[in-house]
């Protein structure tokens, strides 16, 4: 044979070896536990056990100093009814200067009594009987598993030792402790291989055990060694029920209380939150929902008188009052150069003179200004005249509605225009600072300055202390106007349209802007 | 009197019909596979045991007694076909049957007669049991020279003991074993 074919043979047979010597080595250890517990629990001599159907072992322990050669032993077994046989012995060193002579069998019968004689130097030493089925000595459990089921509970289960026909006669004793604690506790199985422990600590690390033992009836015998500890944490705490429905309870209970705060507040914190954008909608019926805000077209479908009864003689509300400038006709050269931005500051002043002025205007009545605004609306081109104004623009250009003179109205107009939307206050959404534009009829054509929210009313700036008048609010605080340069026609007709890039600042105090108080004179 | 007689016949006759004309047939019985009805007779027979144990006079059997061996040699009855077991079974049990009739006349003592009853009456339902798993029943011979595997006992003791070690051995590993309980299984 070749070197190539003995290695292989070789390693196979080292391989052999090792395990045969793996064997004996486990079984001697095995032997020896066996043999530890047998020498605890049974008091007689010589100590018998079956580690399963056919295989039976039988031993004793002697001093070794005292004890003589294996040759001068005998081990001798009868079956009832039987003839005796003879059992070769066989010695392995114990602990403590102990020998252990051993005598094993590879074929038992069971369920019938065998008596067992040993003698030494032909003396009896020992005598015996007993039945085969009643003194089992198991392997312990294998494949011991520890599972998690649910909150302080494991879920233990094993392989029993593999032994037919006794399955069912197989009883088993758990033993489980948390880690570093003596607090073994112990549960029984019979004839089941699985069992759950309830009632732990949560988040513990447990150890368990398993050992067997024949249940008695049929057959019998020793508790088996304790399986290898197998270690389990059990899972961590969960709310405690109660504790979970007692804050679902205060919590509903909190939401019921802010729920309630925030139904008997309702109507301040939606004002905080979603303040109402006054709308004029209510004062021009149709206009935003018919005409699409289209101020021309609505005033030449409607009336106008509608415009002008319901929505300004309210006399609830306190408009400033306005000075309404009559004439206005424009002269083709005009050019109207734009004012430099320091001088609204200074029509500010104005204004602001113009404003304590306001509380002498108690000469203005009613009559006088609505016959003044249906004067100006005859006046006025149909249809195509008017225009809205944004509330902060104020911007109030009337005319004598000199019909011959529209296209010079045009050209003045196209310049102004591009001034006007200076007057475009970006600030469309202050509540506090609308003012009830008035009846801003123009004469010219203003479409581009139509503009919606214009007509607004101001429910909390208008506090006039002095007597209501109905007046048409035109400007917003910090339109400075200075219609003292507007008062003539002419002036107006040579450009002099001031467009005052305002500032539309709201003052604290918010005083109900309006422009000064001058003399509406009529040219016509 | 006539007339008493006549209802009578009458009934007996409708019952004879009627037994006759019992619609289906009669029900298999249904298989005993819980050893727990075993288990059961085995603990009865263990406290005759005991109660022999602590028995002081009258407790003697006067008479020999022929009884089953119970030797159970794995191999062996591994070997031996069911219907060699079953017949195995079914002569002990007959033969034990006439030993603890026996007993049961040589025993005066009545804590023991009252085990011996017990244990009497267990036979038989025993042997019921073994019906329902369809195990072949038993042909007592003429004589139980006949039969083998037996022993000869004289002994009150050594009879319980013969009597527990054969129900827990051979007639449990036959209940085990019987081919009804393994399809219930199955």
């Amino acid at each position: 044979m070749s070197c190539d074919h003995l290695s292989p043979l070789l390693a196979l047979l080292v391989v052999m070896m090792t395990c045969a010597t793996r064997s004996v080595v486990q079984g001697s250890r095995d032997l020896e536990r066996k043999a530890y517990i047998l020498l605890r629990e049974e008091p007689e001599n010589p100590k018998c056990f079956a580690e399963g159907r056919k295989d039976f072992t039988c031993f004793w322990e002697e001093d070794e100093e005292r004890s003589g050669s294996v040759e001068q032993y005998s081990f001798t077994y009868t079956y009832q009814g039987e003839k005796s046989n003879t059992c070769p012995l066989k010695v392995l060193p114990a602990a403590g200067g102990k020998r252990l002579f051993i005598c094993h069998l590879n074929r038992t019968k069971m369920f019938v009594q065998m008596d067992i004689q040993v003698r030494r130097d032909g003396e009896l030493i020992y005598n015996r009987s007993l039945l085969i089925e009643l003194v089992f000595l198991l392997d312990p459990p294998s494949n011991v598993t520890v599972t998690n089921t649910g909150q302080q509970q494991l879920n233990i289960s094993w392989v029993p030792p593999p032994l037919k026909y006794m399955d069912d006669s197989m009883m088993y004793e758990v033993a489980y402790a948390p880690v570093d604690t003596h607090l073994d506790q112990v549960i029984e199985a019979h004839a089941s291989s699985q069992v759950i422990l309830r009632g732990l600590q949560t988040n513990t690390k447990y150890k368990v055990q398993v050992r067997v033992k024949l249940d008695g009836i049929s057959y019998n015998g020793y508790w088996s060694a304790w399986s290898d500890p197998v270690f389990m944490e059990t899972l961590p705490a969960e709310l405690d029920l109660l504790i979970l429905s007692l804050a679902l309870i205060v919590f509903f209970i909190i939401l019921l209380l802010a729920l309630a705060l925030l139904l008997s507040h309702q109507r301040f914190l939606m004002k905080k939150i979603w303040p109402m954008i006054p709308t004029p909608e209510s004062k021009f019926q149709g206009l935003f929902t018919v005409y699409g805000g289209d101020f021309k077209e609505w005033l030449g479908q409607t009336s106008g008188e509608l415009w002008l009864t319901s929505a300004f003689i309210h006399s609830e509300e306190c408009p400033s009052s306005l000075e309404v400038l009559s004439e206005l006709s424009l002269s083709p050269t005009m050019v109207s150069p734009p004012l430099p931005p320091e001088t609204s500051l200074a029509k500010r002043s104005k204004v602001d003179a113009a404003q304590e002025g306001l509380q002498e205007m108690d000469s203005l009545t009613d009559d006088w200004l609505m016959e003044r605004l249906r004067a100006f609306h005859q006046h006025q081109a149909p249809s195509s005249q008017s225009s809205l104004l944004e509330s902060q623009d104020a911007y109030v250009m009337l005319s004598g509605n000199k019909q011959n003179k529209d296209d010079h109205l045009d050209d003045s107009l196209e310049e102004a225009l591009p001034r006007e939307e200076l007057f475009v206050s970006k600030n469309t959404a202050r509540s506090e600072s609308r003012s009830e534009l008035g009846s801003v009829q123009q004469s010219f054509e203003s479409s581009r300055l139509s503009s919606q929210s214009s007509f607004e009313y101001s429910n909390q700036s208008w506090i006039h202390k002095g007597p209501c008048y109905a007046y048409m609010a035109v400007a917003d605080s910090g339109v400075s106007m200075d219609y003292s340069t507007m008062s003539r026609i002419d002036d107006i007709g040579k450009g002099f349209f001031y467009a005052n890039d305002y500032k539309n600042e709201i003052h604290a105090h918010r005083r109900p802007l309006l422009v000064r108080q001058y003399p509406v004179h009529d040219d016509d | 009197m006539l007339q008493k007689t006549g209802r009578a016949g009458l009934l007996a006759f409708l019952l004879i019909v009627l037994e006759w004309t019992r619609p289906g047939l009669p029900s298999p019985l249904k298989p005993i596979c819980d050893l727990r009805v075993l288990n059961h007779f085995i603990q009865e027979a263990r406290d005759a045991e005991v109660a022999m144990k602590s028995c002081k006079e009258g407790c003697d059997l006067l008479e020999e007694v022929t009884v089953p061996k119970t030797t159970v040699d794995f191999d062996v009855w591994e070997g031996k076909n069911a219907q060699e077991q079953a017949h195995e079974v079914q002569a002990g049990l007959w033969l034990l049957q006439q030993a603890l009739n026996t007993l049961r006349t040589s025993v005066t003592n009545t804590a023991l007669q009252s085990h011996i009853d017990n244990i009497t009456r267990n036979l038989p339902s025993i042997i019921a049991v073994l019906r329902s798993l369809n195990i072949q029943e038993f042909t007592p011979p003429i004589s139980a020279a006949e039969l083998e595997g037996m022993w000869r006992v004289s002994s009150t003791t050594e009879l319980l003991q013969v009597h527990i070690n054969f129900l827990r051995g051979k007639v449990r590993l036959l209940l085990l074993g019987a081919r009804a309980c393994q399809q219930d299984v199955s």
